[in-house]
C-alpha cells in the first residue's frame, strides 16, 4: 500500500508536467477570442403596443367616430397591433415637443402615434407623427386631407401609413369589402349585395334582389363587381360598375352561369358554366365575349381563381368522389389535386404572395377555413368556428375575411392569415354572406 | 556379512522395535552363520601321494678303440693285417658280446631283487606313512577344531566387542549430529539474525530514501498542485466567465426576444447586426447598425428592441463584462415567422 502510494506519487510527478502544458494550452486561445454574437431568432409573439394618442383639433370636427379611434380600431383589427388605451395615457400629446419618451417607455409603449386635425373649409387636414419610442426617433411625419364627410377615409389612410411604415408591409385599411346579406322570411326576403369599409362600417347597398345574390368578385382596379344573380329566375353573371351603378349581363347561358373571378388586368373572367350539361370552368374575354373552356371532365369543375402568376387556375373539383382543390398550371395542363387532408375542401383562394392557398375545410363534421402552404404541403386549420365559409384573402396577404355563425346569425369575421388573432365584424341585420376583400386602389 | 546386516535393517518392512532385538537378532544370525560357514569349509582332503620313483640307468657302453696303424704303403700288408685284425676285432667281439649278455642277465637278476626289496620297503613304508598322516589329521583336526572354537570365541566377543564399540560409535555418531544440527541451528540462526537485520537495515534505508523522496514529491506535488490550481482557477475563472457569460446571453437573447416585434414584412433570409456597446451598470451607451437587412421596419424593430431594454443583464463579474459585455453585437434573424 505504501510502495503503491508512492509509486502513485512518483508517476504524477512524471506525468504532470504534461497536464500543465495542457492547461495552459486550454487556457491561452481564450486571450484572443471574437467578439461575442447573440443571435436572436424569435420574437415576441404578442401584438406590438402602440399608443395611438387622441388627435388635438382646431376647428369644428364632423360628428361621429374620432379619426384616431378608428386607427386604433383599424390596428386592432390587424392583430398586429395592441393599441393603448386612451385612459391610460399620461399625457396627450400632439406633437414631438410634447412627447415624453420615458413615460411612454415606462407604459411599455413601442410606438407612440401623434397628430392634430384642422378644419380647412370642408376639408379636415390631419398632420401626423409617429415615434419610435426606443430609439426617440420620429418614423413618420406626414399631412393628408380629406372631406369632412369623409374623415373615416383620413383615419383609414392613416392607419394604412402606420402600419405600412412599422410594418414594412403595405395596409388594407382603404380597401372595401363587398358582402351579400340576406333579410326578411317568405316573400320578404331581401338579398342585398353591399360594400362596406373594411370594418365593416359605411355599408352600402349596391343591390338588392328578391332572388339571391352570390359570388361577388372585384375587378383589380376596385371600381366594379362581378356576381352572380338570380335575379332572372336563374343564375347570371353581372358586372356591375360602383361608380355608375351600371350592370352589365356577362354570361346569360343555359344552364348555369357562376363562380366569376376576375384575371389579374381586369379583362376577363373565369367562370363556372354548364352549358354542355356539366359545369365546366371557362374563361371569358369580356371586351370580345369570347369563351375559352379550361376544364373538361365528366365531374363537376367550379369556383376557379387565377393563381398567383395568373398563368394557371386553382378550382373545386369532384372528380375524385368529393370536393377537393385541384391546380392546373396552364391552361390545358393537367390539373393536380392538391388537398387530400379531408373528404371536404372546396372554394380556394390562393394568397396574393403565392405561397398559400385557402380554401373551405371539412373537419369532424364542421367546416374551417384551411390553408396549404404550397412549398411544403403543410395544411393548417386558421379559424376556430364552425360552418365557416367563403374565406377571401385581404390584398397585402396578410388578412383573411370568411363569413361564418355567431349566435345563429351570419357574421364575417378577420383573421389574421396565420390564424393568429380574430376581429369580428359588427353584425348587421340579418345574415351576411361571401364577403369578397376588395383591392387596395390608390 | 554386513551387507546382508544392512540389507535387513534397511528393509524397512518390518523395522525392529528396538536395538535390543537387533542385537539378538544379529547375534544369531551370526552365530548361525559361523556354523554352517564351518561345516561346509572342511571338505574330505585327499590322501597325499608321496611316490619315490629312482631312474635306474643302464651302463654306458665303452667307446671302441682303433688303432693307427703309420704307414699306408703298404697296402697288401696293411690289408692283410687289417683283415687280420678285422678277424680279430670280431672275434673279440662277439665274444665281448656275450659276456656282456652275461653281465647284462646278472645285473637284471639284482635288478629284479633290489626291485622286490624295494617294493617291500616302500609297501612298509606307505603304511607308516599312511598311519603318521592319519595320525597327524586327527592331530590337525582336533587343533582345527580348538582353533575354530577359539576363532569363534575370539569373534564372538570381537563381534560383541564391536557391536558396542559399534553403538558406542553410534551415539557418538548420534551426539555429533546432534551437536552438528545444534551449531547448524545455532548458525542458521546467526545468519537469520544477521540477514533479519541486513533486511531492516536495507528497509530503513529504503525507507529513508523513500521518504526523502516522498518529501520532495510530495513538495514537488505541492509546488505542482500551486501551478495546476492557479491554472485552474484561471481556467475555471475562465470557464466561470464563459459560463456566466452563457448564462447572460441566455438572459439577453431572452429579454431581446421579449422585446423585439419583427414586422410583418420580416421573412427569414433577414439579418440585421447591431453593435452594442454597454456602461458596467448594463445601461445602453450606444447601438450600431453594422449590417442592415435592406428592410428599414425590419431594421428599425431590431433597434427598437435593443434599445428598449432599460437595463441589460450583466454579470456582476467585472472581467467578465469587460471581456463579453461591454461591446458585442446581436443578430436579428427570425427563423421561424408568423405568415
Amino acid at each position: 500500500m505504501l510502495m503503491t502510494d508512492r509509486k502513485f506519487c512518483l508517476d504524477r510527478i512524471l506525468k504532470t508536467p504534461a497536464i500543465v502544458w495542457l492547461a495552459l494550452m486550454l487556457t491561452l486561445p481564450s486571450g484572443a477570442r471574437a467578439e461575442l454574437l447573440i443571435r436572436i431568432t424569435e420574437g415576441a409573439s404578442s401584438a406590438i403596443p402602440i399608443a395611438v394618442v387622441p388627435f388635438a383639433e382646431s376647428g369644428s370636427m364632423p360628428a361621429g367616430d374620432k379619426v384616431s379611434s378608428v386607427v386604433q380600431s383599424d390596428l386592432t383589427m390587424s392583430g398586429e397591433f395592441r393599441p393603448l388605451e386612451p385612459s391610460r395615457m399620461l399625457s396627450l400629446p400632439s406633437e414631438r415637443s410634447e412627447v415624453y419618451f420615458r413615460d411612454w417607455r415606462l407604459l411599455g409603449q413601442r410606438y407612440v402615434l401623434v397628430g392634430q386635425l384642422t378644419r380647412n373649409g370642408d376639408r379636415v387636414q390631419a398632420r401626423y407623427e409617429l415615434f419610435d419610442v426606443n430609439q426617440e426617433k420620429r418614423v413618420l411625419g406626414e399631412t393628408a386631407a380629406a372631406p369632412a364627410g369623409n374623415v373615416r377615409s383620413l383615419a383609414h389612410h392613416i392607419s394604412d401609413r402606420v402600419y405600412e411604415a412599422i410594418t414594412g408591409v403595405e395596409g388594407v385599411f382603404s380597401t372595401k369589402l363587398a358582402y351579400i346579406t340576406v333579410s326578411g322570411q317568405g316573400d320578404q326576403t331581401r338579398y342585398r349585395l353591399q360594400v362596406s369599409d373594411v370594418d365593416g362600417k359605411r355599408a352600402k347597398i349596391r343591390l338588392e334582389s328578391r332572388e339571391p345574390i352570390l359570388s361577388p368578385a372585384w375587378s383589380p382596379d376596385g371600381k366594379k363587381l362581378a356576381y352572380v344573380s338570380f335575379e332572372t329566375g336563374k343564375p347570371v353573371i353581372f358586372v356591375h360598375e360602383l361608380a355608375t351603378g351600371e350592370r352589365q349581363k356577362v354570361s346569360d347561358l343555359p344552364g348555369l352561369n357562376s363562380a366569376p373571378a376576375w384575371s389579374a388586368d381586369g379583362r376577363s373572367l373565369l367562370m363556372t358554366l354548364s352549358r354542355d350539361g356539366n359545369a365546366e370552368i371557362y374563361s371569358k374575354d369580356l371586351a370580345s365575349g369570347k369563351l375559352s373552356r379550361l376544364t373538361n371532365h365528366w365531374a363537376i369543375d367550379t369556383e376557379a381563381a387565377w393563381d398567383h402568376s395568373d398563368r394557371g387556375i386553382y378550382f373545386t373539383s369532384d372528380r375524385s368522389g368529393g370536393p377537393q382543390i385541384y391546380h392546373m398550371e396552364r391552361p390545358g395542363a393537367e390539373p393536380r389535386r392538391i388537398t387530400f387532408g379531408s373528404r371536404y375542401n372546396a372554394r380556394p383562394r390562393p394568397s396574393p404572395t403565392g405561397d398559400y392557398v385557402y380554401y373551405v375545410h371539412q373537419r369532424d363534421r364542421s367546416f374551417h377555413i384551411a390553408r396549404m402552404n404550397l412549398e411544403n404541403g403543410e395544411e393548417s386549420v386558421i379559424t376556430r368556428t364552425g360552418s365557416d365559409e367563403s374565406p377571401s384573402v385581404s390584398p397585402n396577404g396578410r388578412l383573411l375575411i370568411y363569413a361564418t355563425r355567431q349566435e345563429g346569425e351570419g357574421v364575417l369575421t378577420v383573421v389574421s392569415a396565420d390564424g393568429g388573432a380574430a376581429y369580428s365584424l359588427p353584425a348587421s341585420e340579418g345574415e351576411v354572406r361571401e364577403p369578397a376583400w376588395g383591392p387596395v386602389t390608390r | 556379512m554386513k551387507g546382508h546386516k544392512r540389507d535387513i535393517l534397511s528393509s524397512g518392512k518390518a523395522p525392529l522395535k528396538s536395538p535390543v532385538a537387533v542385537s539378538v537378532a544379529l547375534h544369531l544370525l551370526v552365530f548361525g552363520v559361523a556354523l554352517a560357514g564351518w561345516s561346509w569349509s572342511t571338505p574330505p582332503e585327499p590322501e597325499p601321494r608321496s611316490i619315490s620313483a629312482r631312474l635306474i640307468s643302464p651302463e654306458p657302453r665303452p667307446s671302441p678303440v682303433v688303432e693307427e696303424k703309420d704307414q699306408p704303403d703298404k697296402d697288401r700288408e696293411r690289408k692283410q693285417a687289417e683283415a687280420q685284425e678285422r678277424q680279430r676285432v670280431q672275434e673279440e667281439k662277439a665274444r665281448k658280446e656275450a659276456e656282456k649278455k652275461a653281465q647284462e642277465e646278472a645285473q637284471r637278476r639284482e635288478e629284479e631283487r633290489r626291485r622286490q626289496e624295494a617294493q617291500a620297503q616302500e609297501l612298509a613304508e606307505k603304511q607308516a606313512r599312511e598311519r603318521e598322516a592319519a595320525r597327524q589329521k586327527a592331530e590337525a583336526e582336533a587343533k582345527e577344531r580348538e582353533r575354530q572354537k577359539a576363532e569363534e570365541e575370539r569373534r564372538k566377543q570381537e563381534e560383541v566387542k564391536r557391536r558396542a564399540e559399534e553403538e558406542k560409535r553410534r551415539q557418538e555418531e548420534q551426539r555429533r549430529k546432534e551437536a552438528a544440527e545444534q551449531e547448524r541451528r545455532e548458525e542458521e540462526a546467526r545468519k537469520k539474525e544477521a540477514e533479519k537485520k541486513r533486511l531492516e537495515a536495507e528497509r530503513r534505508l529504503r525507507e529513508q530514501q523513500l521518504e526523502a523522496l516522498a518529501e520532495q514529491a510530495s513538495q514537488d506535488r505541492e509546488a505542482e498542485a500551486r501551478k495546476q490550481q492557479e491554472a485552474a482557477a484561471a481556467r475555471a475563472r475562465e470557464a466561470q466567465m464563459l459560463s456566466e457569460s452563457e448564462k447572460y446571453q441566455a438572459l439577453i437573447r431572452e429579454r431581446l426576444s421579449q422585446a423585439w416585434y419583427p414586422p410583418s414584412s420580416a421573412t427569414e433570409n433577414m439579418t440585421a447586426r447591431l453593435q452594442i456597446t454597454l456602461l458596467p451598470t448594463g445601461e445602453l451607451v450606444g447601438v450600431k447598425l453594422i449590417s442592415g437587412s435592406g428592410n428599414t421596419a425590419f431594421d428599425n424593430s431590431a433597434l427598437s428592441a435593443v434599445r428598449s431594454l432599460n437595463r441589460y443583464p450583466i454579470p456582476e463579474n467585472r472581467d467578465t463584462f469587460e471581456r463579453y459585455f461591454r461591446q458585442f453585437t446581436i443578430e436579428f434573424n427570425p427563423k421561424k415567422m408568423r405568415r
